[in-house]
């Protein structure tokens, strides 16, 4: 399928080529250079010359390599690209997404790519972990590259909120510490590699101490216009797990989807959910009391260990997990969302000093015993503006002028809190009123992260573990994250 | 010298001495600096660097035989692939070593040397691959990655000696029919097969019979994502079901796979479905259902999987009258941070999208992408708005035009370029709607620009001229410059100005028009352009000639030159053909581009659906029931209401529904500041200054 795997680095220069195909001219990388790098009127990520096509993304970490396949006839777009971001991925584990390290280690990434495409090109394997314990070489910082991974799809699927980078989730010290948590890693990895029917976790883990962390990341993503109505509101969510359990364990969890939640099911949480304990999770009463009904997942998408057919048939998620880091689940929801913030601003226009005044209000909406990190408000002004006269009621507001936006940023926000800002621009003495009035106004978007919080409402009700040898009683970890995807208002 | 870079342009002796000076003595840190040595000559094969590269050809035999690292042999390996394409002598003297490798105990060597037999073009090479590969799989217990990897090379060889694969397709058949071995391989069998099939234009297209198609289905839990993807892909067409009830069955048996994180996955299973779902008698309202919500969950993806997704939304909404799909336009609403094909490509899926209900949401998105700041996308929606006006129905123009004439106030050049363009399309397909309108249009004449607008300027002008008083004043802003246009603006001139001289066949008319038509022929050497003024001088003449010899009458000259024009009509359509081969190719490169395989790939097969008693002939008849089973009726009930109340209820749902009263609500105090670093603030520090330079520091 895939004829060739081309990496350049973020200038252009050709660092890497790999074909899986004979009749390709070795030639063909400057072509694509011509083409594409060189070209800034492209805008599309697939280009087809004659019958080659190449297929291409930018790194999402360091060094914003380009990624390149070539493709001779009428390949499967969604494998090509599904793959890059999972090369990119890899490559982000060893390190090899600069530049500088990748001319000096390129050989990993040949290695790497002969495990994750099999002959003629068809990608075989790329879950992260099963690669790296097929690989004769382990990153360096081991489990963290593990850990990172599901971090790190999280930037990949929410390129507009800068906040989420890589190393943000905090782990406990002592879990990096244990590197050798697979037995028999040593040179033949693929001996104890069992490919019957688990081909993600290799037999005979065993750790000192189990332990279960599961993250519920959302993103919400809302679009309000200009007199206040939501155009669309939407959240994204993924829960990321980490898991470092003994043996082969069978892991069982539940939610408090609507669809899950229609048998008796519903009562036993219900009543649980007044008694405030036996949970499995003692952190439970963070949960604003708005998520204590069920919530609507419009979609769902698994993780390949998820076993889809016990969750058509019984709506029980049920799964082997491969150990260290992976993305389980990711779901959608629509309906009741709870918003974290809001923002009503009035925006006007001045029609005698050429100015625009800005009085916006910022208003947090989740539980005042909560707190909001890094919240950060970007409001545009009109490209013409000097300078900005501003005043804010907290948080600390500064005109950038190279972004054309006044940035309010927040380090904490607590919840129920009101915040208001005012200010005016002051414009270039050659504005005339018409350019003001032209200005397109992009909207204002808000960026935060609330622990703890759930946009969608979505909780985890319970979580089991019935593994063959583990001895001890796993601890259970979770963690909420609220983040904004797109919070967009237009004024 | 081995600390220098790997990546850099290298002489071939440097690597040698370097080779050399530390291939003698076995000490360990020579092993990391001979690494290094072989790492700089894969380096300069990607640098191009051929020539110099190939003379290391004997130096690096010496390593291949005493190496065992994998590093060393994986450079090796990769060293002959490249060289050996270019000196087939080389490849032929380095077989020995490649076959050393096959014949060790190591998975990975032999993975690694059978590939390079089949990737280097040297017959010498494939026939042994060939021969590996028998030995392989007559193997008793054979390794399966080995097995999988000499399936999978069988595709290669098939384009160096298609005859000698065919006769080996028997022992693939084997291995699939048998689903006694480990389920990678039997889909690596399956998949050659097809591939094979595919390929070769004289073959017979793939077919699979019923009950290995559900063997297959029932194996799909046990294999990764990428089989699993693959598996959906074979069947899709090559299994063709008898019955309805076989293919309700494999409807169900692929439904959960609409769930997995991979694109590839879902869309296979989608297409696998989607091609079903010609062969069934009723399609269920929550099939249809499922189908949407997978498509909508993937527009999580990063961008280019994003785009991919709405790329083939598109084919899906365009797939059948009443689109399976149900999606809720504001999906499509374009973000700021959007990049530009993304948001192309939904301002396409809002397009279709457009129905009576959704048209004032949808109007109302576009009106503020008419303002963006990138020119292309500003200019699209306007477009769009007017593409609109042209495929809705009567109702609906008027909202489009108010929209229209709102932004032509905006007063932007290109916006009122682009608005001016769409409206000839309206104008040309309501007539009478919008006269009195035209007024306010023609007011921009000076700001047109673009051949493209400049045209359907002169279009509106000539064809209302009645309602504008000035018309000939405004032509004339054209036609002045009639020598310095584009030659299709030039037509339009000519056109024009034959028209108001036959209308009104006054002094000033002719005047305007002979002197167009002379100058034409006197200054102009486009052939076409004389032709056209030829042709109508001509006329021209023979209707004054006429009077005399009655060969053609003013009248009839009239109808000629001014006709009726016919209504046009907005064909978003594709051919039904061309979209059921589409349909086939759910999710590959063709899905983007929107075209039959055959404009793109030359050499690949047209898929067809293959024929069978249930095969529905008209896909748009099909009927759409909702379920009829209980467990989850009643969840469905509550979301179904919702959704056919939400387009209502969401249309207005505000922001001020969420609130609730704040407990802590900071004051604005102080005034504003100004946030720059205002010069003045420096006349304030000195005290900071005087501090720093009095501290007693010895100048160093």
């Amino acid at each position: 399928m895939i004829s060739g795997v081309l990496v350049y680095s973020s200038r252009g220069e050709l660092v890497l080529n790999k074909f899986f195909k004979n009749s390709l001219k070795r030639s063909i990388s400057d072509i694509f250079r011509v083409q594409v790098i060189n070209n800034l009127d492209v805008r599309s990520p697939v280009l087809t010359l004659g019958s080659t096509t190449f297929h291409h993304i930018r790194s999402r970490h360091g060094d914003n390599l380009w990624l390149v396949t070539i493709t001779r006839s009428n390949a499967n777009s969604a494998a090509i690209w599904e793959f890059l971001y999972k090369l990119d991925a890899v490559m982000n584990a060893y390190r090899l997404d600069r530049e500088e390290a990748l001319k000096e280690e390129f050989m990993i990434v040949h290695e790497m790519l002969d495990i994750m495409l099999g002959g003629n090109g068809i990608p075989i394997d790329t879950e992260l972990n099963s690669v790296i314990a097929q690989m004769s070489v382990k990153p360096v910082r081991n489990m963290g590259g593990l850990l990172d991974s599901p971090d790190g799809n999280d930037v990949l699927s929410s390129s507009s909120s800068p906040t989420s980078s890589a190393g943000e989730l905090h782990f406990p010290k002592f879990l990096t510490k244990r590197s050798s948590s697979f037995l028999g890693q040593g040179d033949s990895t693929s001996d104890f590699y069992d490919n019957n029917k688990i081909t993600w976790r290799p037999k005979g883990i065993i750790h000192k101490k189990d332990e279960v962390f599961l993250y519920v990341n959302e993103r919400i993503n809302i679009l309000v216009s200009r007199d206040g109505s939501i155009l669309k509101s939407y959240v994204d969510g993924t829960i990321d797990i980490t898991t470092h359990l003994s043996g082969t364990p069978i892991c069982r969890f539940g939610l408090n989807d609507s669809l899950g939640m229609q048998s008796e099911d519903e009562k036993k949480w219900l009543a649980q959910q007044q008694r405030h304990s036996g949970s499995d999770f003692g952190n439970k009463n963070f949960i604003p009391k708005a998520a204590a009904g069920s919530v609507l997942l419009e979609d769902c998408k698994f993780h390949e260990c998820v076993s889809l057919d016990k969750f058509n048939r019984n709506h029980i998620i049920e799964f082997v997990p491969p150990d260290g880091s992976m993305e389980l689940m990711k779901y959608h929801v629509r309906d009741n969302i709870n918003l974290p913030f809001k923002v009503t601003p009035i925006v006007t226009h001045s029609t005698r000093d050429n100015e625009i005044d800005y009085r916006i209000t910022l208003k947090s909406l989740f539980p005042g015993k909560l707190s909001a990190k890094d919240v950060v408000l970007h409001i545009p002004v009109p490209p013409s503006t000097v300078d900005c006269k501003i005043s804010v009621s907290n948080g600390h507001c500064k005109f950038v002028p190279e972004e054309n936006a006044m940035i309010w940023r927040f380090n904490k926000y607590n919840g129920l809190t009101e915040n208001t800002l005012s200010a005016v621009t002051v414009s270039t003495s050659d504005t005339t009123q018409l350019n003001l009035q032209q200005w397109t106004r992009p909207p204002i978007s808000l960026e935060f992260e609330v622990m703890m919080f759930s946009n969608s409402g979505l909780v985890v009700r319970y979580f089991t573990i019935s593994g063959k040898d583990s001895k001890h009683r796993a601890v259970k970890w979770i963690k909420y994250i609220s983040k904004a995807g797109s919070y967009e208002v237009r004024y | 010298m081995s600390d220098q870079k790997v990546f850099a342009r290298y002489k071939a002796n440097e690597i040698v001495t370097d080779l050399q000076h530390f291939g003698v003595k076995k000490f360990k840190s020579n092993i990391t600096r001979r690494k290094n040595a072989l790492r700089k000559i894969i380096a300069n094969l990607v640098l191009g660097n051929y020539g110099e590269m190939s003379v290391l050809f004997s130096e690096l035999l010496k390593f291949w035989q005493i190496e065992d690292d994998l590093e060393v042999k994986r450079i090796c390996h990769e060293y002959i692939r490249v060289i050996g394409a270019l000196k087939p002598q080389q490849a032929r003297e380095a077989l020995p070593f490649i076959m050393d490798d096959f014949k060790s105990r190591d998975e990975k060597l032999q993975i690694m040397a059978l590939r390079t037999l089949v990737l280097v073009p040297v017959k010498e090479l494939s026939d042994q691959a060939f021969d590996c590969i028998i030995s392989l799989v007559n193997h008793k217990s054979p390794p399966e990655q080995v097995t999988r990897t000499a399936i999978y090379a069988l595709l290669d060889l098939d384009e160096i000696d298609h005859e000698r694969v065919l006769g080996l397709s028997s022992i693939l058949h084997d291995i699939v029919k048998a689903q006694s071995s480990s389920p990678e391989v039997i889909v690596a069998a399956l998949h050659t097969l097809y591939s094979i099939h595919e390929k070769n234009a004289n073959m017979e297209p793939f077919r699979i019979p019923l009950e290995l198609a559900f063997d297959m289905l029932e194996l799909l839990p046990e294999l990764n994502e990428w089989n699993k993807a693959t598996v959906l892909e074979v069947l899709t067409t090559s299994v063709v079901p008898q019955h309805y009830l076989d293919t309700h069955e494999m409807i169900e048996l692929a439904l959960p796979y609409l769930q997995q994180v991979n694109t590839y996955v879902v869309l296979n299973s989608l297409k696998f479905i989607m091609y079903l779902l010609n062969y069934v008698d009723v399609i269920k309202e929550t099939l249809a259902e499922k189908l949407s919500n997978s498509v909508i969950a993937l527009l999580d993806k990063p961008p280019e999987l994003q785009f991919l997704v709405l790329r083939n939304v598109i084919l899906l909404l365009l797939s059948r009258e009443s689109s399976l799909l149900r999606l809720d336009i504001s999906y499509f609403f374009i973000e700021y941070n959007d990049p530009i094909y993304i948001k192309d490509t939904k301002l396409e899926c809002l397009y279709l999208l457009a129905n009576k209900e959704t048209l004032p949401r949808i109007l109302e998105e576009l009106e503020q992408y008419a303002t963006d700041i990138d020119i292309q996308m500003s200019r699209k929606s306007v477009r769009a708005i007017g593409n609109l006006a042209v495929k809705l129905d009567e109702d609906s123009v008027h909202d489009c035009v108010a929209v229209l004439l709102d932004l032509l106030e905006f007063g932007v050049d290109y916006v009122v370029q682009e608005i001016i363009s769409v409206f000839r399309n309206i104008l040309r397909k309501y007539p009478n709607n919008f006269k009195a309108n035209v007024t306010e249009l023609v007011k921009h004449t000076e700001v047109v620009q673009e051949p493209e607008s400049k045209n359907a300027m002169i279009w509106i002008i000539t064809q209302y001229s009645d309602v504008i008083p000035n018309y000939l004043e405004l032509f004339r802003v054209f036609s002045s410059n009639m020598f310095s246009e584009t030659l299709e603006v030039q037509f339009s001139i000519l056109n024009s100005a034959i028209k108001f001289f036959i209308r009104s066949p006054t002094k000033e008319t002719e005047e305007l028009c002979m002197d167009l038509l002379k100058g034409c022929i006197d200054h102009e050497n486009n052939p076409d352009l004389r032709d056209k003024t030829l042709m109508y001088w001509r006329l021209l003449s023979l209707t004054k000639t006429s009077r005399i010899s009655n060969a053609i009458t003013f009248e009839s000259l009239k109808s000629v030159l001014d006709g009726e024009l016919p209504l046009i009509e907005m064909n978003t359509k594709l051919d039904p053909t061309v979209l059921e081969e589409l349909e086939l190719n759910i999710g590959t490169i063709v899905s983007i581009y929107l075209k039959p395989v055959s404009h793109i790939f030359r050499l690949n097969k047209t898929k067809l659906l293959p024929q069978s008693p249930i095969l529905n002939p008209n896909k748009d008849l099909l009927p759409v029931v909702g379920n009829s089973f209980p467990p989850t009726g009643a969840n469905r009930d509550r979301q179904n209401s919702e959704s056919q109340s939400s387009t209502k209820s969401r249309k207005t749902a505000m922001m001020d529904d969420y609130d609730k009263p704040a407990e802590k609500i900071n004051q604005l105090k102080g005034k504003r500041k100004s946030s720059s670093n205002n010069p003045s603030k420096l006349s304030r520090k000195p005290s900071t200054l005087l501090r720093k330079l009095s501290m007693k520091r010895p100048f160093s």
